[in-house]
């Protein structure tokens, strides 16, 4: 059983959970961003979508302007901008929200690719210059902390930020009024209302806050971590940010955990060089032990009462 | 024709049989809604550069086989498209089930390659044995697998809880790496490193329903260019199966009573549990079909293609479009096959990038969601949302559009 | 409300058909006298912006464009249901040659050109086969293979010269390569890669490594990042677009890296070469056979004999290689094309 002592050795490196921080960051924020939305009652399956078009957005405005910075404000926008349609679509025009959701994914990796052959023909769309990607930060002090200074204060600087955003967000949402608002709106929407709540502006806000987290991890992916765009980069991370949200019972701290369970498996998977097991066996493991853990431990997760609904005044 | 309905007093319309009327009113919002798409597509074509004109010329040419002008051979673009249809009638349908019963089944994919697998599992091993014992060997073997790997999330769901979209995204995965798994330097791979499968026997391949003959002339080319396979009609029957089920048999009562409300269906003596569990084999058993149906009828051996393949998410789109009813999913099948068949020939006709066809069907996917509201609320309640009591208006419009396939005339300004 | 909305579609999609009536009289402009060659490329389901061999068989195509006066059409497949139906579009349409990307195509190729034996079909990285792989040696069919060993070989003698002399910050003699999927062509280029590492320094280790995607650059990085922890001071990307990541990886650790397929210098300053499989002179060379009436069918091998696969020098410290590198680097290649020296296409063991 060397594979498992391969695993369990690997597990006492600071290299690996570095990296496992690293990789699980990626699906940190869009989690989050759904979340917000949907305590606020808006289903979002589309943080995909949000994310890729951020990723291009981002590519796009850094080769132009050379400002890695202002990219990344292109990017969290152009996630928002996305977030916009889902949100105009959904709330104003009270479309089913899984139906906006998909639509937004298809739509953006269409139209990311479609864009890309139209602006860049057969060039083909180039690198970002590394003077010009989101940098990695270390934090003075802390990082000479032997182990713990590796995994947590040597890290991108999007990685702090995240880290931030989570503790923000759980804060906001469990312990300030804002939140409670979002709350209430989420589950008794015309309640909400009858307490002087604007339930359409709780709802927009939250959904494009969704999109403007999920353009930040498209930056962070594109012009942090890559210095390109590809098609389809994003892989699929929006949907495993879905499943993180509900595994954690729609909570920023429970999403974590499950976004770190697969930030793990990512890291491990990463060490196939040394690692003498069939790297497709080893690429299931974190889907398996996400399965183990809800199952046995997780259980019933019950989103927002009033999650999908439309909001409709009145109709009560 | 903002009335409601045939009204009882005042002049009769005039007779166009209240059947007609339905479909042609169900029918208006779906056909509004792929022309805005196509109008908006248009117009972004235009907006880059493009020439929408040749571009639509394309698209149409290649997904239905009409307003070819560069000679293109219409019965092969028609074949085309129904190969791409297959497929997606079946998974089409292993989506739509489970949203009746307020599930969303966003694993039709993984039981989907859980289908392929098996039927070349069991192909491979199998392969001398005769076409009358080893095709419905893969065909049902493909169903079970396929029904095996909807089952486990199904069970998980009813007795954990787990949240089915959690239990089969990852499932999903746990599929892709299995099929990776076995056909690289895996149990089934074809002796030679290739990286692709054995093929399965000859017993296990549905007949093309045209001959297969390189020398034989058929509306102009050799006959085995059009691939369309029997397993066409199996969709087809799946379909029709599907339907039948939901409307006319007490399980499908059972699956509509716990989409509607779980609490009312338990005072009604219905078990949610088992319902929840029996409804996701049978979908997992339909999308399993569809990934055998695929192995057996045109690819005949498993290869990293299955890895990337995308049947089982299109599949969502059509259950949505199609609005969970039979004639839906079949129309909507048609649909998003003629637009992946039509989107290759774009590209290659007018060079404009195929990803467009992408755009048009989140375009469509769009209009149909803004428009169709409450026909949608109906059928499609939000993900792992348990309706205990749905609001009075939603459960009067449910009654009232449950028979027919059109929306409640409603006005949205 | 509802009403008029539908009335305006109606009146727009009108407008847009009678255009179309009016458009199509245009399309079916009969062709000028003169026969042009029709070219048509099917590409992979990577598409034409994988930063790998379907954008490099463009680049091929367009200047075969340029140079020949061609109609030349591309097609992506963005599945493989999409691999016979893009090739039978292409024969149906009395294109001249049709070229197909990747071996993944080679059943459908097998199949299609057996339908259309008018029409040539070039096929990269592959021959015709039918189902059992069977190379059905079509007469209108010609493989274009690329020995990506000897490109891989190449860069192996680089990478193991530089840990030989020592020329690394870490002297950890430690070298690797990130492999995208375990697929013959990638390989090939780490089989060459590890076997003349070997051959130049018996003592270095080189660590193999799959991200199992050729699209995702995060996960290329991961894979790279757990090899330098390892000790790698060498990493050669043979991942596509993916492994885009893994020449970030190398530059992040100031360490040094190796490109793939094309000159991917540009990509990142760690890249010191890249390993060459010249798709685009391959797709050009098949084209110009069948614009100068020369096809003929078989295998078009492309390797180092020919120039097919290669190297390139890029971000170099110093420049240039040093003396005794470049020797080597010189003799090896000496060596491979006279035959003396044939790099495996089965990666080594140990």
């Amino acid at each position: 059983m060397t594979v498992i002592g391969d695993i369990l050795h690997l597990l006492t490196t600071a290299d690996l959970w570095q990296a496992a921080l690293a990789a699980s960051v990626l699906l940190l924020l869009p989690a989050l961003g759904g979340v917000i939305s949907e305590r606020s009652g808006v289903v979002n399956i589309a943080m995909e979508g949000m994310m890729l078009t951020g990723a291009f957005f981002g590519v796009v405005a850094d080769l132009a302007w050379h400002n890695v910075w202002l990219a990344t404000l292109v990017a969290i926008v152009a996630g928002g901008a996305m977030a916009l349609i889902h949100a105009v679509v959904s709330i104003r025009f009270r479309a089913d929200q899984i139906v906006s959701g998909i639509a937004i994914n298809i739509f953006a990796a269409g139209m990311t690719v479609f864009l890309v052959r139209r602006i860049y023909g057969v060039q083909d769309i180039g690198h970002v210059g590394p003077s010009e990607l989101l940098p990695n930060l270390n934090i003075p002090i802390l990082d000479q902390i032997p182990f713990i200074g590796q995994v947590f204060f040597q890290q991108n600087v999007v990685v702090y930020i995240a880290f931030f955003l989570l503790v923000l967000v759980q804060v906001v949402l469990f312990r300030t009024r804002l939140g409670l608002r979002i709350r209430a709106v989420g589950e008794h929407p015309h309640a909400a209302d009858t307490a002087g709540i604007n339930v359409y502006w709780i709802r927009y806000g939250a959904v494009i806050t969704s999109g403007l987290l999920s353009g930040l991890a498209g930056a962070f992916l594109a012009i942090g971590i890559s210095n390109t765009f590809v098609p389809n980069m994003t892989d699929g991370r929006g949907y495993i940010a879905l499943a993180a949200m509900i595994f954690g019972k729609w909570t920023p701290l429970g999403a974590f955990l499950a976004c770190l369970i697969f930030g793990l498996g990512e890291a491990i998977y990463a060490n196939n060089s040394t690692i003498h097991v069939s790297p497709y066996l080893l690429s299931m493991l974190p889907y398996i032990l996400v399965l183990v853990v809800l199952a046995g431990v997780i259980g019933r997760s019950n989103p927002p009462a009033a999650d999908g609904i439309p909001y409709v005044p009145g109709a009560e | 024709m903002a009335t409601s309905s045939v009204s009882a007093a005042g002049p009769r319309t005039p007779r166009i049989p209240e059947p007609l009327r339905r479909l042609t009113r169900g029918l208006a919002v779906p056909v509004g809604s792929v022309l805005f798409a196509f109008v908006v597509g248009g117009l972004i074509v235009a907006g880059t550069g493009g020439d929408p004109v040749v571009a639509y010329q394309g698209l149409v040419c290649g997904g239905l086989g009409i307003l070819c002008s560069g000679g293109e051979n219409s019965a092969l673009q028609i074949s085309n498209t129904i190969i791409f249809v297959t497929p997606l009638l079946m998974a089409g349908v292993a989506v739509a089930l489970p949203f009746r019963a307020g599930l969303f089944n966003i694993g039709a994919e993984g039981q989907y390659l859980a289908g392929a697998v098996a039927c070349t599992a069991i192909g491979v091993k199998f392969s001398t044995l005769p076409a009358p014992i080893l095709l419905p060997m893969v065909l049902l073997g493909g169903m079970a697998a396929g029904a095996f790997w909807a089952g486990i999330a199904g069970v998980l769901k009813a007795t954990t809880g787990a949240h089915e979209v959690v239990t089969t995204i990852m499932l999903n995965y746990v599929a892709q790496w299995l099929v990776r798994y076995l056909i690289i330097g895996g149990p089934l791979e074809l002796p030679g490193g290739f990286s692709v499968s054995s093929p399965i026997g000859p017993g296990a391949q549905l007949a093309t329903i045209l001959p297969n003959d390189n020398h034989r002339i058929l509306f102009g080319l050799p006959s085995s260019v059009y691939r369309i396979h029997v397993g066409l009609f199996i969709a087809l029957a799946a379909v029709a199966v599907f339907a039948f089920l939901l409307w006319r048999t007490p399980l499908g009562y059972e699956i509509r009573a716990v989409g509607q409300s779980q609490r009312a269906a338990r005072y009604a003596g219905v078990s949610v549990r088992r319902t929840i569990i029996v409804t996701m084999l049978i979908a997992g058993a339909f999308a399993g079909l569809a990934g055998a149906v695929q192995i057996a009828g045109v690819d005949h051996n498993l290869t990293d293609i299955y890895f990337s393949d995308t049947t089982g998410f299109d599949a969502i789109a059509v259950a949505l479009l199609g609005l969970g009813s039979g004639v839906g999913i079949v129309l909507a099948s048609i649909l998003f096959g003629a637009l992946h068949a039509g989107g290759s020939v774009m590209q290659a006709d007018a060079g404009i990038s195929s990803s467009l066809v992408l755009v048009l069907q989140a375009l469509i996917l769009f209009s149909i969601g803004a428009n169709f509201l409450s026909a949608i609320k109906v059928r499609l309640p939000a993900i792992g949302r348990s309706p205990s009591t749905p609001p009075a208006a939603i459960a009067a419009a449910a009654t009232a559009t449950e028979a027919t396939g059109a929306p409640p005339e409603k006005d949205t300004s | 409300m509802r009403q008029s909305q539908i009335r305006y579609l109606g009146l727009a999609a009108a407008a847009l058909l009678l255009v179309a009536a009016c458009g199509s009289s245009t399309a079916g402009t009969p062709s000028p006298s003169t026969k042009v060659v029709k070219v048509g490329l099917v590409t992979d389901i990577g598409g034409l912006n994988d930063k790998s061999f379907n954008h490099l068989a463009d680049v091929g195509l367009e200047k075969a464009k340029t140079d020949f006066h061609i109609q030349g059409d591309v097609t992506e497949s963005h599945t493989g249901g999409d691999y016979i139906p893009n090739l039978t579009h292409f024969a149906t349409g009395n294109y001249d040659l049709v070229i197909g990307v990747g071996f993944l195509m080679q059943q459908a190729v097998g199949t299609v050109a057996g339908q259309f034996p008018t029409v040539k079909f070039a096929i990269i990285d592959g021959v015709g086969t039918d189902a059992k792989g069977n190379d059905l040696k079509l007469p209108n069919v010609v493989s274009l293979v690329f020995k990506e060993q000897d490109a891989g070989a190449m860069v192996g003698v680089i990478a193991g010269m530089m840990e030989k002399d020592k020329l690394t910050p870490g002297k950890t003699n430690v070298i690797s390569a990130v492999g995208g999927v375990s697929i013959p062509p990638v390989n090939h280029y780490i089989a060459g890669y590890k076997w003349a590492a070997t051959m130049e320094d018996p003592g270095i280790k080189v660590l193999v490594g799959y991200s199992n995607d050729f699209t995702d650059p995060a996960k290329c990085q991961s894979v790279a990042k757990a090899q330098i922890a390892a000790k790698s001071e060498i990493v050669f990307q043979v991942a596509g677009g993916c492994g885009l990541g893994a020449l970030q990886a190398a530059g992040q650790a100031k360490l040094f890296s190796i490109g793939v397929d094309a000159d991917q210098g540009t990509a990142d300053p760690s890249v010191i070469a890249s390993a060459l499989k010249k798709v685009d002179v391959a797709t050009y060379t098949a084209i110009q056979s069948v614009v100068n009436g020369t096809f003929q069918s078989g295998a078009l091998t492309f390797s180092i004999v020919n120039g097919g696969a290669g190297y390139q020098l890029d971000n170099f410290p110093g420049g240039a290689l040093p003396a005794d590198i470049q020797t080597e680097v010189d003799s090896v290649m000496a060596k491979i094309k006279a035959g003396t020296l044939t790099p495996p296409d089965t990666i080594p063991a140990g």
